[in-house]
């Protein structure tokens, strides 16, 4: 078997590593290497040069539909980064696989591999294979006896109250049910509820310039 | 905030063989009750008893190990803490008990050096698959010069008499003065009756 070249990889990781160019740098990548930052970053820039035309009605027509785009292209690019990467891990396995193929081990007597003492195969589609440090599981031991220990004193005090040993002090003020009925105003307006980060970066500095 | 409920708080560690029936014997001590099903300690785990002794409210903060060897790094280090250790073997498993010199090897390792011991044959009401002759959970505990007891975490045999034993043994070491204390006790001495065990 001859031998294909595996040279892929450099060039990748060169492209990762290119200096940023600020913001507008985005607008000049090519689309298969758009990130959501990009998005990010194109979204503050347009909506940075739209809040300069001013705010006719026109113009703000306008920038709820750019805002529209943009989410659209955002969604498409995570997507996007999703698939890749699975499919940049999927390469790599592959890749493994390969490797072992051309050494000439037998990758199915895996159980055959001589690993030398103190060394184990651990099985890396198994959902349930060891895969945390013991100084992980102490910290969480610790953090968990640590929080029964409280939920214990918590609990004895509690029975200090029931059984009248300490007398309930008065309540502050009753408490008010306050905000969480009250209905939202009208559709999504320019205002201090931006949801998306699209939004967020659209309309930054909106409140200084206009 | 909550007054001090007791007036001294004794560390206890249950240590031995995986499946021996720790957990159990502490679930009985705790909580009076038992459970068939096998789970696994992961780690380390801690109950809170508080029990009377000599008029004194005594807060035993019991420490429940795992016995699998893996998890041995983790357990060894509460060895430092505790004031009194019990080691448990299963009275149907022998290996159980033949390993009771490496967890006393343990102790001498990493545990305080005037820490109090205790030596429990735990599942005694399960006579007709005893592998271990009461004989000789005796004599080792005599030759290592620790108390013994047969006990049954299912059967509820010598349970609470273990702990309290143990909890006693402790507070006659314990210095009189307390230094949080309105009124200071000069007992001292404290006659403590040694209580042999008796069970099945």
């Amino acid at each position: 078997m001859e031998e294909p070249p595996v040279r892929e990889e450099e060039e990748e990781e060169e492209e990762r590593a290119r200096p940023e160019v600020g913001p507008e740098g985005a607008l000049s990548k090519s689309p298969a290497q758009l990130t959501t930052e990009d998005v990010y970053d194109i979204s503050y820039v347009m909506g940075r040069e739209l809040m300069a035309l001013g705010s006719s009605p026109q113009v703000t027509q306008l920038q709820f539909k750019i805002v529209r785009v943009l989410e659209m292209l955002e969604a498409l690019v995570t997507e996007g980064s999703l698939e890749a990467e699975e499919l940049r891990l999927e390469r790599d396995s592959l890749r493994k696989e390969l490797q072992a193929l051309r050494t000439g081990d037998p990758p199915a007597d895996a159980a055959q591999v001589s690993l030398g003492p103190d060394k184990m195969v651990v099985d890396l589609t198994d959902p349930n294979r060891p895969r945390f440090t013991l100084q992980e599981l102490r910290d969480v031991l610790q953090e968990r006896n640590r929080l029964k220990a409280q939920l214990l004193v918590a609990q004895e005090e509690l029975q200090c109250y029931k059984n009248g040993l300490i007398p309930p002090r008065e309540d502050p003020g009753g408490r008010r049910e306050k905000g969480a009925l009250v209905p939202r105003t009208g559709p999504a307006r320019v205002n201090k509820e931006e949801k998306t980060v699209i939004k967020k970066l659209f309309f930054f500095r909106s409140g200084k310039q206009t | 905030m909550a007054k001090k409920t007791y007036d001294l708080l004794f560390k206890l560690l249950l240590i031995g063989d995986s499946g021996v029936g720790k957990t159990c014997v502490l679930f009985r001590f705790s909580d009076d009750a038992f459970n068939t099903t096998f789970i696994s300690t992961i780690g380390i785990d801690f109950k809170i008893k508080t029990v009377e002794l000599q008029g004194k409210k005594i807060k035993l903060q019991i420490w429940d190990t795992a016995g699998q060897e893996r998890f041995h790094t983790i357990t060894t280090s509460y060895y430092r803490g505790a004031m009194g250790i019990m080691l448990v073997y299963d009275i149907t498993n022998g290996k159980s008990f033949e390993n009771i010199s490496k967890w006393l090897r343990n102790i001498d390792e990493h545990a305080n050096e005037d820490v109090e011991r205790m030596l429990l044959g735990n599942k005694c009401d399960m006579d007709d698959k005893r592998v271990v002759p009461k004989g000789k959970g005796e004599q080792i505990a005599r030759e290592h010069g620790i108390r013994f007891f047969e006990t049954s975490a299912k059967a509820n045999i010598n349970i609470e008499k273990a702990f309290l034993t143990l909890a006693e043994d402790i507070l006659r070491k314990t210095p009189v003065k307390e230094p949080n204390s309105e009124n200071v006790d000069i007992s001292s001495g404290g006659g403590g009756t040694g209580w042999r065990s008796k069970c099945c």
